[in-house]
Parts: structure tokens; C-alpha cells; sequence
């Protein structure tokens, strides 16, 4: 489905990714580990079509992403739900939830109010919370709008990044068995997250980054058996 | 009750007729401000040449009126052709050089090129005096007893329905959404499918619309010559600075006050300095907040 081939980004003389080779496969759920600054929101945002790669391919669906803007790439299927989950402080969680249609090849009414319909049988806070601005709402239910928002566009590939970041404990497990719910749906997930041992729970494969490289690429073991894959990630 | 009597008939007929005034330049200065303001909240560039693009306004009129079209199609027809002008300015001189770092400055600077050559065209073209357009509405309306020119009214309540609208059309739809959206935080719309670049040379035709519409509209009470840009302009600025720049209620508000001053003011200075007045109350009005007075347009 998505396929990152020897992606190579710079930041004007800083070089951030160093041939970054990875790909996920339709019902993915693919963790992307490392520690901060390794590259790995650089790599979630030269696929969004954010950042320009100096060099190297980037495949959905096998066509050539590279030069699109981010609208176009959104339409092709990819859903971004960014590190700073990006919610509209001025528009109502409505409104927020309305821009996610825009990408739907056909906008009709009824299918605005359906997919509306069933993200908020998905996410009843958000439906309490319709009419009020993304400003008021809670980091968690900011995040959960974030998700939400992509979801009215039914993606065939998600890329969260850091989800959890910022957020309770309890709030943390509830994205993580959202994450599940989208895995056990098919829909194709990227995660980059820093909680390692739930991350795992939820992902079908995993990649961890050094210094702009993917530097381990394997599955996820089951649980009780990643002593030596947690040694492995914590890069 | 001698005095009583008197201060009456200077409410009738020394105040109220200045706040007619006022409201009616007000409303001029608003749409003016307002185009401004949207384009700076969407766009974050500052359209120096929104003066010309009033004139430019003023002038189709001028050259329709005199092919004989009437003034009621040309209040129409004018903001309409306004808009592809707006879209292809936006096209080849914003978005040229919207990704570079130095774009305030750029902008600035070709908007301000712009607005020089556009005014010497009207020169050229038009010739340097002043063209008067005819009153489409004569006459004046008794109200409480004043005497009210019905040009003016008119143009009180077609500005208040172009502000109503323009706030349904920004705060209560989809596409205003977007608009927001896109003001605020313009890699996040375009990642949920927002066209981006369309959306900004849209609205910025959108204002350029406005400016036009106001040309057309003020053009039988302030006649029309190539510079009537530059005398608006300023106050456009002053009204958008001092309502926040970017905030379309802030434009609104700020508009009415700083016009009611002006126009009250002049009964009791001389109308030399009733500008420098109002820039006097910028200034104070930024020394207080900085941000003017209400929030930007993407903020809600």
C-alpha cells in the first residue's frame, strides 16, 4: 500500500533522513519507534506531502506521491493526524469534523450525515461536545477530534503521530483501543508513538529510527516474548 | 424649556445629520476594511493596493454608466467583474512568491507597484479630473422630523446587508469553514483535502469584490479621480488596525466608532484634523493592545 523507498529529506545543510526504506501493507498497523529527533515526524511529513525529499520514492497505492501537495495526497487515501493534533481553535468540532468530508470523491448530504452519524456513535464525547469550539475541548478530546476528523474521509492509510503525547494514562488506553478498533476495521495505520509496550499491543510490524535511518525492522512478538524486541527498539 | 427646545434641534439638525454622515462613509470604509481585513487573515499579506482596486471599482462604473448601462446592473455587475481581476492578481503576483521567505515584503511591495501603475492607468485612460456619477436615488426621507438624503440610506442598508451576509457566509457555512480553516492553519486544511491555493485566490478576489462594490456605491456622493484610493485607503488601514487585523467583527465595530468620531469631530475641529485625530485614537488603541482589538480571522 505505502512504500518509502531510500527517502532522503533535508532541513536546509541538515540532513534528517538518511535513505529511509519502510512500507505498509493494506491492514497495517505499522509502529515507528525511536527517540526524539531520530526523524520520524520528518518522514510522517514528507509523506503528507508537507516536507519536498531531496531524493528517493514515495509510493500509495503504487503511484508516485512525490510533488503533490497535501490536498492531493489526502485524496488519494491518506489520512495525517499530526503530532500537535492541529484542531481548529476557532471552528466548532462539527465544523472541524466537516473539513474531514471535503476529500470524499462524491459529497452528498446524506453521506456527509452518515459518516458524521457514525463517528459520533464512534466517539459520543465529540457528539456531547458538537457545537463547541476545538479550543475548549480537552487535550484528549482534542486528539480523539484529530482522529475523528480524518476518519469522516474513510482513509485507506492513517499516519498518527505521537498520539498519546501529553495525555492521562486513561485517555492514553482509550486511543490505544481506538488504534485497536482500526486495526481489527483493516484500515492501514502508521503509528509513531514513544510508549513502546502498548504501542506493540496494537501494531502488526514494527521499524525503529536512529539518526534519520531505520535501523531494525521486524513483528512484534507476542506479549511475553518482547524482552529482546524492546531491547532492540529502545534505540 | 427654552433650552430644552434648544438642545433638540441640535440633536435634529446639527448631530443627526453628521451621524448619517458618518455612517454612511462608515459603511463604505467597512466594506473597504473588511476586504482588507480578509485578505490579511486569510492570506497574511497586506494589500497595498485595495485603494486602486476601489477606484477600479468606481471607474467601471464610470465606463458602464456612460455606455449606458444602468446604475442598478452596474451595482451588480461591477463586484462581478472585480472578481476575475481578483483571482488573476492573486494568481500571478501573490501566489508567485507566497512560499518565499521575504513574502511580506514582496507582497508589500508588489501590491504597492500595483496600485502606482493601476492609479496612472485611471490617468491615462480616464484623464486627471474628477467625473461625476449622477444620483440614482434622489430626494431625501423625513425621519423623526430630519431630513435624510435617500442615496445615503440606501447605502446604509445595502452595506449592513453586505456585512450581514458576508458574516453568515464566513461564521455559518461550509465554505467560511474552510476559509477559517485555512486562515489558521494552512498545511492542516490542505492535508484534509482543502485545494489551499484555489481557496486564497478566491477570497482574495472575493475582497478585491468588496473594494469594487464600495467604488460603486460611493461614486455619486464622492465623485470619482484617479487618487480616490489613496484618501480611502487610510482610513481602511486605520479602521483594520485598530479592529485587529484579520477580524472581521473587529473591521465592523471599528468602523462605526472611528466614522461616528470623525464625523462628530468635525463639528467641533476643523476637518484637516479629524484624520490625524483618528490616527491619534490608533495609536492609543494599540499602546492598550497591540493586537487591536479583536482576534484574527482563523481564531474565531
Amino acid at each position: 500500500m505505502l512504500e518509502v523507498r531510500d527517502l532522503h529529506v533535508h532541513y536546509g545543510l541538515s540532513h534528517a533522513l538518511h535513505g529511509v526504506t519502510l512500507g505498509v501493507g493494506d491492514g497495517e498497523v505499522v509502529g515507528l519507534f525511536g527517540r526524539n529527533g531520530v526523524g520520524k515526524t520528518t518522514l510522517i511529513k514528507a509523506i503528507a506531502g508537507w516536507l519536498k525529499p531531496s531524493r528517493g520514492v514515495i509510493q500509495f497505492g503504487g503511484k508516485p506521491l512525490g510533488g503533490l501537495q497535501p490536498d492531493r495526497i489526502c485524496r488519494l487515501g491518506i489520512g495525517l493526524v499530526p503530532e500537535d493534533r492541529r484542531v481548529f481553535p476557532g471552528l466548532t468540532v462539527e465544523e472541524n469534523l466537516r473539513l474531514g468530508f471535503l476529500q470524499a470523491p462524491q459529497r452528498t448530504k446524506a453521506l456527509m450525515a452518515a459518516r458524521l452519524a457514525s463517528v459520533y456513535a464512534r466517539f459520543p464525547r465529540l457528539a456531547e461536545r458538537r457545537r463547541h469550539a476545538g479550543k475548549s475541548l480537552s487535550g484528549g478530546e482534542q486528539q480523539m477530534l484529530a482522529i475523528a476528523r480524518v476518519l469522516v474521509g474513510e482513509p485507506k492509510l492513517l499516519l498518527i503521530d505521537e498520539p498519546t503525547e501529553g495525555l492521562a494514562p486513561i485517555v492514553a488506553e482509550e486511543i490505544f483501543a481506538l488504534i485497536a478498533s482500526l486495526r481489527s476495521e483493516g484500515i492501514s495505520v502508521l503509528l509513531v508513538e514513544q510508549h513502546l509496550h502498548r504501542a506493540l499491543d496494537v501494531c502488526t510490524r514494527c521499524y525503529a529510527m536512529s539518526r534519520g535511518q531505520i535501523v531494525f525492522e521486524g513483528g512484534v512478538a507476542e506479549p511475553g516474548e518482547r524482552d529482546a524486541l524492546l531491547a532492540e527498539l529502545a534505540v | 424649556m427654552a433650552d430644552m427646545h434648544g438642545l433638540i434641534d441640535t440633536l435634529q439638525f446639527v448631530f443627526a445629520p453628521q451621524i448619517v454622515n458618518g455612517l454612511s462613509i462608515g459603511v463604505a470604509v467597512i466594506l473597504m476594511a473588511l476586504g482588507l481585513t480578509i485578505i490579511f487573515g486569510l492570506l497574511d499579506v497586506i494589500n497595498m493596493a485595495h485603494g486602486e482596486f476601489y477606484a477600479l471599482g468606481a471607474y467601471l462604473a464610470v465606463s458602464l454608466l456612460a455606455a449606458g448601462v444602468n446604475f442598478w446592473v452596474c451595482l451588480v455587475a461591477v463586484p462581478v467583474l472585480m472578481l476575475p481581476v481578483g483571482y488573476v492578481v492573486e494568481r500571478a503576483l501573490i501566489q508567485r512568491v507566497f512560499d518565499r521567505k521575504d513574502r511580506h515584503v514582496l507582497t508589500l511591495l508588489l501590491t504597492f507597484g500595483l496600485g502606482v501603475v493601476l492609479e496612472d492607468a485611471f490617468r491615462v485612460v480616464y484623464g486627471p479630473n474628477t467625473v461625476r456619477v449622477d444620483t440614482p436615488i434622489g430626494g431625501a426621507a423625513q425621519i423623526l422630523g430630519m431630513y435624510f438624503p435617500n442615496y445615503r440610506l440606501f447605502v446604509m442598508a445595502v452595506g449592513a446587508a453586505i456585512v450581514a451576509a458576508v458574516w453568515i457566509v464566513v461564521f455559518r457555512t461550509s465554505m467560511g469553514a474552510i476559509v477559517r480553516a485555512a486562515a489558521y492553519d494552512r498545511q492542516m486544511a490542505s492535508s484534509l483535502g482543502v485545494p489551499v491555493a484555489r481557496v486564497y485566490s478566491a477570497t482574495f478576489a472575493f475582497g478585491i469584490g468588496l473594494a469594487g462594490l464600495a467604488g460603486v456605491l460611493l461614486a455619486p456622493i464622492y465623485s470619482v479621480f484617479p487618487t480616490m484610493g489613496k484618501d480611502f485607503i487610510l482610513l481602511a488601514f486605520t479602521v483594520v488596525i485598530v479592529g485587529g487585523l484579520g477580524s472581521i467583527k473587529g473591521a465592523v465595530i471599528a468602523g462605526i466608532v472611528l466614522m461616528q468620531i470623525q464625523a462628530l469631530a468635525s463639528l467641533y475641529i476643523s476637518p484637516v484634523w479629524t484624520d490625524p485625530l483618528l490616527f491619534g485614537v490608533m495609536v492609543l488603541v494599540l499602546m492598550w493592545r497591540p493586537r487591536g482589538l479583536f482576534g484574527a480571522l482563523g481564531n474565531g
